[in-house]
Formats: C-alpha cells, structure tokens, sequence
C-alpha cells in the first residue's frame, strides 16, 4: 500500500471515529423521555421556577405572603358541561395538563414544629410513600377502597401524601401500624400542617383549605372551603346559579375556553350565590356549572384565610394567607411562637397541571424574630407592612421519586439518609429535578446508558483496529 | 471499596497525565530527551493501563450494581472510566504494535491529538467521580455550556447505536483491507 492511500485511510478512520463522537454528543439524551400519559408520564417544560415568600406577625396572627410566576391565571376548576342532553365533567386531576386548561392554580405550604424530624432534612420526599396516586405503579383503588382502615375507615381510594412512621414498612403502602399508635403519634406531635390555597376552590372566598399530612393527606376536623356540587344519583348538579343575584343560571363554556372571566366575574359558584338545580329549566350546549360550592368552613378545617384578595398581575401571583398563631386546635394545627423556629416547603401548581405535577422546594427554616432562611418580622397592629425582603426558593419538579426509592439500594445516597445527612448538602433543586426526569424512565435509561457504554467501547476497539492497520510499523521496532 | 478507589485512582490520573506530556513532547520534538521518553512510553502506559483497571474494578464494588447503574452520576461515572481506559489501551497499543512508525509525519499529530482526547475523557472521569462523593468543580458546568447536563445519563439513542456500529464495522473493516494490502503488497 502506498503512502497516499495510507494516509487517506487514516484521514477516513480519524474522520469515521470523530464523526461518530460528533453524533453522540449531538444526540445524546433523546429518544426516551418523552411524554406517555398512559404510565402517567408527563415532563412539564420548565424543571425549576422561582418563588417568593414573606412572613410577619403580631403575636396573634401569623401572615406569609407568597409570589410567583404564572404565564395565566388558572382560576377555573373542575366544571360540568351541559352536551347531547346530559351532564359532562371536565376538569377532573388528569395525568399532565388538562386539556380545556381547566385546573386551577394552588400554592401549598408544609408546616412542622419539629414533631417530624426527617421532614427538616428532607421536606416533602418524606410524604411520598409507595405505589403513590398518579405514579406509574399507582394502588389500584380497588385496592385502597378494600384496605380495612384506608380504605373502610378513612375513606381513601389512592394512596396520598403520609408519614414513614404510619407504616409498619415504607415500602407498603398498606403495611398501616396499629390505630393506638397512631393516635399516639398524633398526639406527639407528628403530623405536618398543611396550608393549601386553590385558585378556584377557596379563593373567591377569600379562604385556604386547612389540612395535615399524617396516615393520609386529609382536611383539618370540620368544614372545608368547598364541598361537591354533583348529585350522583340524578347525575345532575345540586345547585346552579342564582339568577336573581349572578343574572344567569350557569357559565358560558367558550367563556371559559377563550378564558374571558376575570376575577371579578362569575366563574364560581358559592353558598351565597346558589340556588337548588332546577332540572326543569331548559338547558343548552355549552351551559357549564362549576362542580365545587363554595361555601364558609368551620372548625379547624377553616383556621386560614386570604389577606386582602389574592390576585395574578403582570404575570405573577401574589397571594397572603394569614391564620392565628395559636388555632386551639394542636392535634390539627403547628401552633406558632414568638422566638420559635419552625420548619416549611413550598410547592406550587401552574398552568392546569393538578395532582403531582407541581413543583416542589426543599425544607427550609423558619424563625419568629429568630435567625433562619425565612424571617418572620414581627409588627404591631393589624396588617403586616412587607417591609422586609423577599425569601426567594427554587422549586423543582420532583418526578416520580418517593421515600422508599430513596431508602433503597437504588438511591446512592440511601446511607446518607441513614445518617441524617440533609438533601441540601448534596443536592441542588436543578439536579433533583433532572433526577427526578429520569427515575421515571428509570429502565429505559439504564438499558439505554448500558447500550451506549458498550457501543462506545466497541467504536474505540474498531478506531484501534483501523488506526493500527493503517499507520506504518517501523521496521527497527 | 470508596477509600481504595479514592486512593488508587490517583496512579491512572498521574500515569495516564505524564503519558500525555511525554506524547505532546515527542510530538513537538524528535530531540534526544523527547525520544529518551518515548522509550519509557510503552512501560508508561502498561503500568498506568494495569492500575487503571484495578482502580476501576475496585470502583465497580463502592457500590452495589443496583445502586450505581441507578444514579445518573454513577452511570456517567462508570461510563466515562469504561471509555477512558478502552481509549488509553488503545493508544497503548499504537504506540507499542506501531513502535516508532507513529511520530514519522501526520501521524505524530494524530498521536498528540488522541492524547489531548485521553486526557479530557480522564478529566471528565475524575470530575464525575468526585461529584459522587460531593466534591463539585466548574468542570461540570463546562460541560454545561458545551451541551452536557452531567446531572443527567449520557446515552444515545437507538439511531446513534446503529450509526456508532455502523462506524466501527467501517472502521474494522478499514483495518482489515489495509492489512490486506499490506500482504499482497
């Protein structure tokens, strides 16, 4: 072989061997995550958001004002749909976005006052149990409806948001310990306040829903801020709008889809402005009830409420909540304290994502008038003056990773928690997110990575082999 | 497993390093001292291939399967150290099969190329090893910037894996047309 067609075949395998390292880097991880709502799989398009929060007291009433950015205002929620003579629901929890965009937006709030130590180091990742609701290997209902206590007692027909410690195994939803020791916990404190307000179903009312995460992720004792507006039986609405006060008797559904109802407009419906179904009225197309009342709450569960009106201007919301200190209902409630710190995480849904579609943050600290992430300045008088600067947290979309995932032999860092290492210390929001991406096609990616290792051993033997033919032996080696 | 691997790491990085010195020496220089190192180069690089290996098998037991081929880091981790000594066995064997024949024209350059390669997948290796164990550089935000998350898998899809076999069949194939010629020549 001559010494030009040696060194053209050393150019084309230099250039084969680049060529391909070329494509790899240009293609490298595409072709397995993408969106199968069928496994309740969806990537929502942003990983990460900002959010921001103030907290103030006055040593009566505790107020966290909380903002946040939203291309829209999602404040419609789960409506019913007059077509072909008959009642049809839209807006219901979907895996991904719902479809007409009706879903409304929520900011939620975890509590704890210690009670729950994991939930310091770890924040929500402690609530997400095993065959959650939604998760690609979700509980059958079935199942859950059937499970003596969940399913009997507590009304439950998906796994949802509960504490290890309600588990005789983390990795058993169903493994619940015995009722006596529940009620010990409880009664020790370990449970985790929930506040929750949603766009649609507390907001116009100027009211959040009160809740805990324990056994289950339930309503504080008492009314919520909302109840069903659906009559099983007839299938038909319970109540439809007043005409005399709301000069209708329901919502325009292209009113809806075109999004032309404003926060100062019908687009809810309320104790105060219902009266009973009439299913005589003529009804046509496109008539829409919305299938949540709203209604004032009592007891505990109605311990929260909107400071002011919580609205979305310029693209952010900018919503505050505000409750007693101290509710009187300790079982139900953290009862705040001045010079205390507290433990919180922030989650928030946008853009008709319901379910576990939010995006979450890591734990962070909260101090009355005590040095923490979040400081609580305290006032005098009536309405806090936000004087102080915004906190400001990453949240992330968590994917599908629960906490008996992160105990296992999947989970690198499994020893870590055993040691009471904290997330943060290892852990951004950016990479939690893209971790969380890619323990939903866990399989997938491993067998893929394994294909790609392989194939790039294999295209540097066949360079060596190329290159080695090609170059000239020195005769004096 | 985690302190040996941490340990032993240390003798591929700096062996498989001083080759790429001594490569990019000889490249520039047919001088005495540049050539007295090339003579050194074949040992270099068997004794910084054989403690590669060992660094990389007592790696594969820090953790167990099931964990490592589950994190993201760990995957790219193992699949980096797996290409970084497939590739420096590789130049190993050119410079030990090719003997002298390689710094003569072109191919010095494509022998300081390859080397320059060696060693960015090396960096990338240890980068990502450190970052297992917590130990954050700038390095993963290069990669960043060039196209990489290193916080999610390398891997390609099933059209890359057929274009990568295609190449290496070429490029096998290559290999054995030249040696063909060679003995018909």
């Amino acid at each position: 072989m001559n010494n030009m067609v040696r060194r053209a075949g050393v150019g084309v395998a230099l250039l084969l061997f680049l060529g391909a390292l070329l494509v790899s880097w240009l293609t490298h991880g595409t072709g397995v995550i993408k969106n199968d709502i069928a496994r309740n799989i969806h990537i929502p398009d942003e990983l990460t958001m900002p959010f921001q929060v103030m907290a103030a007291y006055n040593g009566r009433n505790m107020f966290f004002r909380y903002r946040w950015p939203a291309r829209q205002p999602s404040i419609y929620h789960d409506m019913m749909k007059f077509e072909g003579g008959k009642w049809v629901r839209y807006g219901a929890s979907v895996p991904g976005p719902q479809a007409q965009g009706i879903y409304e937006d929520r900011v939620a709030m975890m509590v704890d006052d210690g009670g729950v130590p994991e939930f310091a180091r770890y924040g929500g990742y402690i609530t997400i149990g095993d065959r959650m609701r939604f998760f690609t290997n979700e509980a059958k209902a079935e199942n859950v409806k059937a499970h003596p206590y969940l399913g009997q007692k507590r009304n439950q027909v998906e796994v949802r948001k509960h504490l290890p410690a309600t588990r005789k195994d983390i990795g058993d939803w169903s493994s619940v310990v015995p009722e006596d020791e529940l009620a010990a916990l409880r009664k020790a404190g370990y449970f985790l306040d929930l506040w929750h307000w949603r766009a649609h179903r507390s907001n116009p009312i100027n009211a959040s829903d009160d809740e805990y995460v324990f056994d289950v992720r339930s309503g504080d004792a008492g009314k919520g801020p909302f109840t069903d507006n659906w009559d099983a039986e007839k299938k038909q609405p319970k109540f439809m709008l007043d005409p005399q006060k709301t000069n209708r008797r329901a919502l325009n559904w292209d009113d809806l889809i075109q999004r032309k109802l404003g926060f100062d407009d019908v687009y809810y419906i309320s104790e105060d402005t219902a009266v009973p179904f009439d299913a005589t009225h003529s009804w046509k197309d496109g008539d829409t009830i919305p299938r949540r009342l709203l209604r004032r709450g009592d007891g505990s569960h109605a311990d929260i409420k909107v400071f002011g009106r919580g609205l979305w201007k310029d693209g952010f919301w900018d919503v505050t909540l505000t409750r007693a200190m101290d509710t009187g209902n300790p079982m139900d409630d953290k009862i705040l304290v001045d010079k205390r710190v507290y433990n919180l995480a922030f989650s928030v849904h946008r853009h008709a994502l319901g379910s576990r579609w939010h995006n979450i943050s890591l734990p962070i600290t909260l101090g009355l008038s005590r040095e923490a992430d979040l400081v609580a300045t305290r006032f005098d008088g009536d309405e806090p003056t936000w004087n102080q600067p915004w906190h400001t947290v990453t949240l992330f979309y968590p994917g599908q990773v629960s906490w008996p995932m992160l105990n296992s032999a999947k989970h690198a860092g499994a020893e870590n928690i055993k040691k009471g290492v904290p997330v943060k210390y290892r852990h951004s929001e950016s990479q939690l997110a893209h971790y969380g991406v890619e323990a939903e096609f866990a399989d997938e990616i491993r067998r893929q990575w394994l294909f790609t290792l392989f194939a790039g051993v294999l295209l540097v033997g066949g360079f060596g082999i190329a290159l080695n033919q090609l170059l000239k032996r020195n005769q004096g080696v | 497993m985690a302190a040996y691997h941490a340990v032993l790491v240390h003798f591929p990085i700096a062996l498989w390093m001083t080759a790429t010195l001594a490569i990019l020496l000889r490249a520039f220089s047919d001088g005495a001292l540049a050539k007295a190192v090339d003579r050194a180069l074949v040992p270099l690089l068997t004794i910084a291939l054989i403690s590669g290996v060992v660094a990389f098998a007592i790696g594969l037991m820090v953790w167990p399967w099931e964990t490592i081929s589950s994190t993201p880091l760990g995957r790219n981790h193992v699949l980096l150290a797996s290409w970084t000594v497939a590739y420096w066995a590789l130049l190993l064997a050119t410079r030990w099969l090719r003997g002298e024949a390689v710094w003569k024209g072109a191919s010095r350059w494509i022998m300081a190329g390859l080397a320059l390669l060696g060693s960015f997948l090396l960096g990338v290796t240890g980068t990502l090893g450190g970052h297992l164990v917590g130990i954050y550089t700038e390095v993963s935000n290069a990669l960043r910037l060039l196209g990489w998350e290193v916080f999610t898998t390398f891997y390609v899809p099933n059209v890359t894996l057929a274009v990568i076999g295609v190449i290496t069949l070429l490029l096998i194939g290559l290999g054995l047309w030249s040696r063909r010629a060679d003995a018909t020549a």
